[in-house]
């Protein structure tokens, strides 16, 4: 955000020595600010825009406290000078003090009380930190001196919020009515001006419910003239509420002739026939039967121009079906549902949404009818599975009917769904073959829907035969068909999903970095492939992206604020309710929280050696902000996993918890490590204990809780992590909880307790390699197949080793504080307490069976599996027309592990250097 | 058929299936808030009766007096929605936006390669008024159309008289 204030041209020797510093600042030189702005403070001293400038630079170039001595000096001197009062709030803004900018204001606003913009700043101060009250007072008094509409709606405004924000419902009516009083007052004199007011006045209004006065409001002139041409539309919502049905019905049927799309106009229609329905009023004009319902929607099929067919009365015709369908039959009416269903697809098969049109209606028709008569949608066009379509249009067609028909029907055995896999792969190689792909570089085409739909019957074979070979028949088919529809997304997230699923986060990354996810959609989108990259021990690639994720929330924090002071601006006053809810939102995002502290944990482990990033605290109501709707899904409808957003979500809020406990600890070993009086850690040591007690708690109960396996579909994410986190044969809830206690008491100076329980622990780390090998060994199938699971296991160790070695580095300050000073020739070991050479010797220990375990994976890691890419002779066969792709994939596959299993290494042999130098 | 609602925040947290096609841009987050808190009107998606979101059209009021304008900052809709008229649904909210704002005439940008897009801005009334060089930045940069159609207050058409040279992109207001 720029400096410098935006009229700030007068011209004046002032400005004209001011500008090369704001030139510096804008442009994000800040040490050339500085430097100018003591070159025009040594001229004139006392120059309070160029001291306030200082600060600023001063903040940016991160020496807060002189800057914040400089600040606290001008703030004395109660400025009230535009310049100077914009640069100190930038430099409040920036460093998170906001209610400093109100005290800066409001004296600003004493020393000048006739300044309309210093009046509107201390507005706009209050609004920063939500002070909802002072806001009214700030704008109130603008209004009484500078009397513009928008300084008087600010007040009227401020109110609402207050009576929002209050749980007490007198206080709440009261505010209200005073609100509306307000307003009442302007339309009574004629001075409600625009669009935005009408709306503000319509929502105090629906805070108090009172839907006859909105529906009143919106029916006057006053509204028509300030929102013209949309007082039909905007009456839907009341005429509902007040159960104005008649009304209602026959106004949305005004609204459908002229526009027979709008799927928001046939939504109440159909809600006020079904209420009509009940009343039965033989002389009405309204449609109050499903006969006169069903008429109106024929009318609506006739009436259209031969131009365009519309989606909206075909569709119309199946919503009344299935509105009839849940409380009787609407058979003789309208025919079945399937047929109603077959006829849509019929009309619309060739645009890719007829597929997803007709979704929510064939969970309606019962299993058995639907299935029995699946083929239907198959051969409505005269197609089956081996019709070979000869034009763009023709193939859109047969992938719908294709489509709708898995949709309808029972899911495939394993042969089945591998058999049709290779059908639709031979339907996509042909119109390869005959130039019948006709994508662009930001087209995708509708021969893309063979590959597409080949891959995801791949995956249901693989996932019943537990077997990775399908797999990487089908990401051969994608990455061809990537190659040739480039745009296409949802053959790159199969991509990814796929990689993943075979364990391979550098295969996958290949195509995500392909997907340019960025800003919001690292949140959205974290859970497809950040947050797999760590289970799959991708762990310097992890670092980036959960450092990527971070910084967007971070940045949104600060940013935020800024958008509630636009919209007073603006005066949309609608958008800033929804503004300041949407920020709570993300301040509260479960995957940001999530993130930090993977970031944390992940750093000791990986990152170059350096403090624990600690996180800001865990918001009390993680908010879960996925997008689980973005991957494709054509599995029939009672395979659909109707709480799966809930309890994925669950899941990754025990294992948020989980990690929060586990760096919040740790954040308290590092506290407690200090060189104080022991005495004076007592009280930390009680919130580690607490700490730890609560973690140790909690991963027996998710034991409890999350022992079942979960089903692998293609569109959801993987199983949480927990599952395999508390499930592990290594114990890791008794070798944290026992290292961290031993850090704890250590630092407390309770050396007999931790004696014993670093014993306790050297012993539990000499079994847990061993443990750790019989997990990643469980399966002995398909290698590709478990090699996910087998890498989880391992990266949950990784974390361990991490952090068990991080934790020895703690200890090793506080058994030898004089290591750093002194030189090696030191002669503590003279003065080391019998105590204090046992702890040594103990830790020395813990060192040594972190070490061994450390050798043992190392071990591990060299004969850890690989993938298996054999073929049978039928198989290579029908792989040729693939051509080189095998090859790719291949590569991809094996690079990918090979790379990850290097990096691993790396990581394990710095942490046993690291451990060496430990030793005492 | 097809919802027509104002943006929401929380929208963006579902438009992944129309951003991720590669010509649409998912902007830093305060770029669209910024839009929301000034023009919300002119921000409206298109929704399907499933609640996936079909497309939207962001867009700005702004420009002195004869130049007083409406303009489409962002238009698109999802490859798995195309060829439904969503499009132009869109394109006439805006306008009809632009008209009660009593704007002389309506602009966009549009990549000169994006031929799909040139002709349905065409069909809808849209004449090249200039062509803007080096207005996209890539490898290479991209040449951008301005496009522009009048609105009922320009009786006499003056604001789509195309300009015969090409400007910079540092000469566009």
């Amino acid at each position: 955000m720029a400096v410098r204030p935006q009229h700030m041209h007068d011209g004046s020797i002032v400005e004209r020595r001011l500008r090369p510093i704001y030139d510096w600042l804008d442009n994000g030189n800040n040490k050339k600010a500085l430097q100018e702005a003591e070159k025009v403070l040594k001229k004139s001293p006392s120059l309070q825009s160029a001291r306030a400038l200082k600060a600023l630079a001063l903040f940016r170039l991160g020496k807060a406290t002189e800057a914040q001595v400089v600040l606290d000096a001008l703030a004395e001197e109660k400025p009230s000078d535009d310049s100077t009062l914009q640069a100190m709030t930038i430099s409040y803004r920036e460093s998170q003090q906001l209610h400093k900018v109100c005290s800066l204001y409001e004296a600003a606003v004493k020393a000048e009380p006739n300044s309309e913009e210093l009046h509107s700043h201390l507005f706009m101060s209050y609004v920063r930190i939500g002070d909802y009250l002072s806001q009214q007072r700030a704008a109130m008094a603008l209004y009484k001196f500078a009397p513009k509409n928008p300084y008087y709606f600010w007040a009227v405004m401020s109110i609402v919020l207050q009576a929002k924000s209050t749980e007490d419902k007198t206080k709440k009516g009261i505010l209200l009515t005073l609100a509306q009083r307000m307003v009442d007052n302007f339309i009574t004199e004629n001075k409600m001006e625009a669009e935005q007011e009408a709306r503000l006045y319509i929502m105090i209004l629906e805070l108090q419910e009172k839907w006859e006065d909105i529906l009143k409001f919106i029916e006057s002139p006053l509204y028509s003239l300030l929102v013209p041409g949309s007082t039909a539309q905007a009456c839907i919502p009341y005429l509902k509420k007040l159960g104005l049905w008649r009304k209602l019905n026959l106004l949305c049927k005004d609204l459908l002739w002229d526009n027979q799309d709008r799927w928001d106009y046939y939504l109440p229609y159909f809600d006020s026939v079904f209420h009509l329905m009940k009343e039965a009023d033989n002389e009405s004009t309204a449609d109050d039967t499903p006969e006169k319902c069903h008429e109106f929607i024929c009318q609506l099929v006739e009436s259209m121009s031969s131009g365009r067919t519309l989606r909206g009365p075909y569709l119309a015709r199946l919503e009344l079906w299935k509105r009839l369908s849940e409380d009787g039959d609407p058979t003789d009416l309208l025919g079945s549902g399937m047929a109603l269903c077959v006829q849509y697809l019929r009309v619309f098969a060739n645009k890719p949404c007829a597929v997803p049109d007709i979704r929510p209606y064939l969970a309606m028709i019962p299993q058995k009818e639907r299935e029995e008569k699946c083929r239907d949608f198959l051969t409505c066009l005269g197609y089956d599975e081996n019709s070979d379509p000869e034009t763009t249009d023709d193939i859109q067609r047969h992938i719908s009917c294709m489509t709708a028909w898995r949709l309808a029907a029972p899911p495939f055995p394993a042969d089945g769904a591998l058999g049709l896999a290779r059908t639709l792969r031979r339907h996509y190689l042909r119109c390869s073959e005959k130039g019948l792909v006709t994508a662009t570089i930001t087209e995708f085409c509708p021969t893309d829907g063979y590959g597409l739909l080949a891959a995801h019957h791949y995956f249901y074979a693989a996932v019943q035969q537990k077997s990775s070979k399908p797999i990487i028949e089908a990401l051969n088919l994608l990455e061809l068909v990537l190659q040739q529809s480039p745009a296409n997304f949802h053959a790159k997230l199969l991509l990814i999903k796929l990689y993943h699923l075979l364990g391979n986060a550098l295969a996958a990354d290949s195509i995500y970095q392909r997907v340019e996810v960025k800003h919001i959609q690292l949140v959205s989108l974290g859970w497809v492939h950040a947050a797999r990259l760590a289970p799959a021990c991708a762990a310097s690639r992890a670092l980036q992206l959960l450092a990527d994720t971070r910084a967007f929330h971070t940045h949104h924090a600060k940013d935020s604020v800024e958008h509630l002071t636009y919209a007073y601006k603006y005066g949309t006053f609608e958008k800033l309710v929804e503004l300041r809810a949407w920020t709570a939102r993300l301040e509260a995002c479960a995957w940001g929280s999530l993130a930090a502290r993977e970031r944390a944990l992940l750093a000791l482990m990986a990152g170059p050696p350096g403090p624990l990033h600690a996180p800001s605290r865990l918001p009390e109501d993680p908010t879960d902000n996925r997008d689980l709707t973005v991957m494709l899904n054509w599995e029939p409808p009672q395979c659909q996993d109707a709480d799966l957003k809930t309890r994925t979500f669950d899941q990754d809020i025990a294992y948020l918890r989980l990690k929060d406990a586990l760096v919040s600890a740790i954040a308290l070993c590092i506290e407690m490590s200090d060189n104080r009086p022991v005495e004076e850690k007592s009280s930390q040591r009680e919130e580690l204990e607490v700490c730890i007690e609560a973690y140790s708690t909690a991963m027996e109960r998710c034991k409890d809780y999350y022992s079942e396996k979960e089903r692998l579909c293609i569109s959801a994410p993987f199983p949480s992590r927990i599952i395999a986190f508390v499930n592990s044969p290594v114990p890791y809830r008794e070798l944290y909880s026992t290292t961290l206690r031993m850090v704890g008491e250590l630092c407390a100076g309770r050396s007999a307790r931790a004696h014993e329980l670093c014993g306790r622990a050297a012993a539990l780390v000499a079994r847990a390699g061993a443990l750790l090998a019989a997990e990643a060994a469980a399966g002995d199938g398909d290698h590709g197949w478990e090699m996910r699971d087998r890498l989880e296991a391992l990266s949950n160790y990784l974390e361990f080793i991490g952090i068990m070695t991080f934790l020895l580095g703690v200890c090793n300050e506080l058994v030898a504080p004089t290591n750093a000073t002194n030189t090696k020739k030191s002669k503590k070991k003279t003065h080391q307490s019998p105590d204090e050479i046992r702890t040594v010797e103990l830790l020395n220990k813990l060192n040594e069976c972190v070490q061994n375990t450390i050798s043992f994976i190392e071990n591990l890691l060299d004969q850890w599996p690989k993938y298996d890419f054999s073929l049978s002779l039928e198989e290579e066969f029908s792989m040729m027309s693939i051509g080189e792709n095998i090859q790719l994939v291949k590569s991809k596959l094996e690079d990918g592990l090979d790379n990850v299993l290097c990096v691993v290494r790396y990581i394990l042999k710095n942490r046993s250097k690291y451990l060496k130098t430990l030793v005492q | 058929m097809t919802t027509i609602r104002p943006f929401t925040c929380e929208d963006m947290l579902k438009f992944n299936n129309v951003n991720l096609d590669p010509l649409t841009e998912t902007y830093g987050l305060s770029f669209y808030t910024q839009y929301l808190a000034h023009w919300p009107e002119y921000f409206q998606v298109v929704e399907s009766p499933n609640g996936e979101i079909m497309g939207y059209i962001m867009g700005k009021a702004e420009g002195h007096g004869d130049n007083w304008h409406g303009h489409v900052t962002a238009l698109t809709v999802s490859p798995d929605y195309r060829r439904l008229g969503l499009a132009a649904t869109l394109m006439s909210i805006l306008e009809d936006v632009s008209e009660k704002k009593k704007a002389y005439f309506v602009d966009l940008f549009v990549r000169v390669s994006n031929k799909v897009a040139i002709n349905m801005y065409k069909n809808l009334g849209y004449i090249v008024y200039r062509t803007v060089l080096e207005y996209y930045s890539g490898d290479p940069d991209e040449d951008a159309y301005d496009m522009r159609k009048a609105c009922s207050r320009d009786v006499n058409k003056k604001s789509v008289i195309p300009l015969a040279h090409p400007v910079r992109t540092e000469e566009v207001d």
